[in-house]
């Protein structure tokens, strides 16, 4: 039997158990391997090979799905509570800025008063109105900023 | 008990605890072997096991039910692996994120897997479970999903995004470099 008839046997025996084979291809390979003891051999051997790959004993440690269980639920509970948290945050935001918005008038005259009052110069009592309405905001998004640090730190691992 | 997929798509999608308990139940032996035999060692496998469970917790929105569940799974814990071993360095399992970009087939170093090699030294067909431990990393996950987990071939390339021409040529190495691995005294096999 040629070199070929075996190396075509062998590589065929690779790819029914990597991709598959045709039925044509797979009715030669029997054929063959019924009459060649060398390929029969080699197909044992790799049946032996493939067996002892599946049998690699690894044993999960007993209490590792338990301990599992429990940081999943923690992390899920700890990813409700942060995310009611966000929502009251940007509901107390929307607030403050409805607020704002209604006070606006109320406050630029209470501004206009002082000026007048204690003789601030225009451009000042402006700024200063300016940063009454900034200031807040400001507070606002360093305190989403920093709770999104909190989150992305608990992540890590 | 096992869950179809659309299932778990949609128990996944409300966070449903029970359903998660069910799952890390039903794939623990799976997931931990898969990452056993990606990284080597225990204790980190047991580390990762826990996040890729957190991940899929967080993402569960993200698993469609047009794949298999353990497909997506493992896909999970390969990136958590790939993660780790950038921030740890670990070269040796960085190359399952290109290691088509390392040619020349190297045999690790054994000193840096005794902690598998604990795992797999038992009696039983000894040599050949050793010889796992001198082939590259990204080729004992190709044998591990295809000859273990029983999955096809389009489902390997989802877990490693890659094309099924690679998961291929990939799984012929494996099996040659499987049997090349193997003493002299062993059975060795088509590849």
């Amino acid at each position: 039997m040629s070199d070929s008839l075996h190396t075509r046997a062998q590589q065929l025996l690779a790819q029914s158990l990597i991709e598959g084979i045709a039925p044509a291809d797979d009715a030669w390979l029997r054929r063959h391997l019924k009459d060649c003891p060398e390929c029969r051999e080699h197909a044992a051997a790799t049946n032996d090979l493939l067996r002892a790959l599946r049998a690699v004993p690894i044993d999960v440690p007993r209490d590792l799905a338990a301990r599992t269980q429990m940081r999943v639920r923690l992390r899920a509970q700890e990813t409700a509570g942060a995310s009611g948290s966000g929502l009251i945050l940007w509901g107390l935001t929307a607030m403050s800025w409805l607020l704002g918005v209604m006070s606006a008038p109320l406050v630029w005259r209470a501004f206009a008063w002082i000026g007048e009052e204690f003789r601030v110069p225009k451009l000042a009592m402006e700024m200063g109105f300016v940063l009454w309405w900034t200031i807040p905001a400001l507070f606002a998004v360093a305190a989403v900023l920093h709770q999104r640090g909190v989150a992305s730190n608990a992540k890590r691992f | 008990m096992s869950v179809d997929t659309q299932a778990i798509a949609n128990g996944l999608r409300q966070r449903d605890p029970e359903l998660l308990d069910l799952l890390i139940e039903q794939f623990q032996h799976r997931l931990f072997r898969y990452l056993v035999f990606l990284t080597g060692d225990q204790a980190l496998s047991e580390d990762l096991f826990q996040e890729t469970w957190i991940r899929v917790m967080e993402r569960g929105h993200q698993y469609n039910a047009k794949s298999k569940f353990e497909s997506w799974l493992f896909a999970i814990a390969r990136n958590l692996v790939i993660d780790v071993s950038r921030r740890k360095k670990m070269r040796s399992l960085e190359e399952l994120a290109d290691p088509d970009s390392n040619q020349p087939f190297e045999p690790p170093d054994l000193h840096g897997v005794s902690a598998l090699q604990m795992l797999v030294a038992r009696e039983n067909e000894q040599a050949i479970q050793l010889s796992l431990l001198k082939i590259p990393a990204y080729y004992r996950e190709v044998l591990l999903l295809r000859f273990h987990e029983e999955l096809g071939l389009e489902e390997i390339a989802a877990v490693l995004s890659t094309p099924i021409s690679t998961v291929k040529s990939r799984l012929y190495r494996g099996l040659t470099a499987l049997k090349n691995a193997l003493p002299e005294s062993a059975p060795r096999g088509a590849a």
